[in-house]
């Protein structure tokens, strides 16, 4: 961690011990319909969570409840040990939020965008002014830092609204759709960051997406929203337990099984269930230790095999299963 | 680097305040859209209509305005009666008529500031970012009302200054003297224009809080400016005169009028409405 932002956390308070989040029975109601209902999670410090779900599943809303911008109606939180609605200030000044628009003001520079932002943070104006274009840098858009924000592509106002988040080395950031509308690289480069920003820096991440394959990349837990309810919390591995129970196994037998064989694979010690696969058949067993014994068996008895593949639940099976939805968005 | 202890957290914080009035000051600035509406109506009425009006009496060798300021009520036509014929015109005009309808500037100037950083941040999509911030909810309303009243006072002062320097300086072949400010205009500067702004942004709050854009808060807000144009031609019909001690009165209930629109907008403008409405 750089030894200017300890020296800055050491200012703002003794570090929270404890979870950086939590969260329990959050709801908020709009009207008739309830935005976020019930939702209870929490995150540690230097740890990356997800909220995953479809447009509408309560992401943004659980943001906006975390940082004091909107009031639950039921539950609460503490973030950093701050209660958000009696604390919303004190809460906004250690959190930074990359919003989903991104929202840069299209008149203003993009180092004036930062800088004023930098200023409303209590940065003195030569340090503002520095620590922006230390981030424009930092982000590649030094060299555009006098012009304009109108016209930027979709990816350099994601970097320039991802810079303005950082500003004040916040020790918990919500980044809303981090990714959405950039290219493979810039991507790859945003991921990277919040890689390093988790584990380098100490930094709680809050990552709303409805990316599965950015979650699983980045997240050791993940909440799965829809319609405001949360379907569930944990690891995914820990999900996938849940939902089903044994390891599923890919035998490739250069060809579908048929009956018979498919009968002799149910009754090999371990299997505890077989289905058919375009390539041979797909084997479900206690375990990884299970494999050796199941491919020595087949060996021995002459069957055709050509390769085995383990094949764990992933995120985006857990996702599916949970949400009831196909893959359309993963 | 530092960040700057905020020590009392219901102790206005300036730095925060400064940096949002400069903000919307720098954007607004840059905005073709936005200064030009803003910069049109004070220059024809300050700059154009004087300049004609000047024009017009050094023209015509002896207007005769007799009959107009007949109609009025004697403590208000006297003053001007007494003047000789050719001045009458200018400063019946310059003096005493386009004083009301100066009000148009502070007001229009507020509104269309007030409709821009209220329902424009909205529009934009810049409100959140601005809500995720730690400014209170009072101090960030604040600045935007400072952002747009003081240049909108500003404007008007500035307005009259070169409204002054046109209407005294076409019409000295004629009156040789400095005829503008009158007390009136004195009144109208420096106590019903602010008032007025403020009014106008009491108003335009309200009206951005149900807009969604920009250009529909000034829409609306447009019903605003037509009871102050009726006002300045009913003056100018003598159907109702501003006088000194009314024009200060006037002033007195703006004010009253302005803070408690201000106050109201300051009770709603509250993150979470603000959030749930965006």
């Amino acid at each position: 961690m750089e030894p200017v932002a300890l020296a800055e956390r050491s200012r703002t308070g003794a570090r929270h011990n404890g979870p950086t989040i939590e969260a329990w029975d959050l709801s908020r109601r709009f009207g008739e319909v309830w935005a976020l209902d019930g939702v209870s999670f929490e995150a540690r410090p230097g740890e990356v969570i997800a909220l995953l779900g479809p447009n509408g599943a309560g992401k943004t809303t659980t943001v906006r409840l975390l940082d004091g911008v909107l009031l639950p109606d039921r539950g609460g939180a503490r973030v950093l040990g701050l209660d958000p609605v009696t604390e919303g200030t004190a809460v906004r000044r250690r959190t930074g939020v990359l919003t989903e628009a991104g929202g840069l003001d299209d008149r203003l520079s993009l180092v004036e965008n930062l800088v004023t932002y930098a200023r409303i943070r209590g940065l003195p104006a030569a340090d503002a002014k520095r620590r922006a274009l230390e981030l424009l840098d930092r982000f590649g858009m030094a060299g555009q830092a006098g012009r304009s924000a109108q016209g930027l592509s979709t990816g350099e106002r994601k970097r320039v609204a991802l810079a303005r988040a950082m500003l004040h080395r916040p020790e918990v950031l919500f980044l809303d759709e981090p990714t959405s509308g950039l290219d493979p690289a810039a991507t790859r480069d945003v991921l990277e960051l919040i890689g390093t920003l988790a584990f380098d820096q100490g930094t709680t991440v809050v990552l709303c997406t409805h990316f599965l394959a950015e979650a699983a990349r980045l997240c050791r837990r993940v909440a799965i929203l829809e319609r405001g309810r949360l379907l569930a919390f944990g690891a995914p591995a820990e999900l996938a337990a849940r939902l089903w129970t044994g390891l599923p196994v890919d035998l490739d037998l250069a060809g579908p099984a048929d009956d018979r064989r498919l009968a002799i694979l149910g009754a090999l010690p371990g299997v505890m269930s077989v289905a058919p696969s375009p390539q041979g058949a797909t084997v479900v067993l206690p375990g990884r230790e299970f494999i050796r014994d199941l491919v020595a068996t087949l060996v021995a008895a002459g069957a055709p095999i050509f390769g085995v593949i383990p094949r764990p639940p992933t995120l985006e099976d857990v996702y599916f299963a949970l949400t009831g939805r196909d893959g359309a968005e993963s | 680097m530092t960040a700057v202890g905020r020590g009392n957290a219901d102790a206005p914080d300036w730095a925060a305040i400064r940096a949002v009035i400069s903000k919307d000051f720098q954007a607004v600035r840059r905005s073709k859209a936005v200064v030009l509406p803003m910069l049109l109506v004070p220059f024809f009425l300050l700059v154009v209509l004087p300049f004609g009006i000047g024009l017009a009496a050094r023209s015509v060798s002896s207007p005769d305005l007799h009959g107009v300021l007949a109609k009025l009520p004697g403590d208000f036509a006297r003053p001007i009666l007494r003047q000789p014929p050719r001045e009458q015109l200018v400063i019946l005009v310059d003096g005493y008529l386009l004083a009301p309808l100066f009000l148009i500037v502070p007001l229009m100037v507020a509104s269309v500031l007030a409709a821009d950083t209220f329902a424009g941040e909205k529009e934009r999509r810049t409100l959140e970012g601005l809500l995720h911030l730690p400014i209170s909810e009072r101090d960030l309303f604040y600045a935007k009302v400072a952002g747009a009243w003081l240049p909108a006072v500003a404007i008007s002062w500035l307005g009259f200054v070169v409204f002054a320097v046109v209407a005294n300086g076409v019409a000295w072949p004629i009156v040789h003297r400095i005829f503008v400010p009158t007390a009136l205009w004195g009144v109208m500067i420096l106590w019903l224009a602010p008032a007025v702004a403020a009014f106008g942004m009491g108003i335009m709050v309200r009206v951005s809080a149900r807009a969604r854009t920009a250009q529909e808060a000034n829409q609306l807000g447009g019903a605003v400016i037509l009871p102050l144009i009726f006002a300045a031609v009913a003056q100018s019909t003598g159907l109702l005169l501003v006088s000194l001690p009314l024009a200060l009165a006037i002033g007195g209930v703006v004010w009253i009028l302005a803070v408690a629109l201000l106050s109201r907008g300051a009770a709603r403008f509250t993150r979470d409405r603000l959030a749930a409405a965006g």
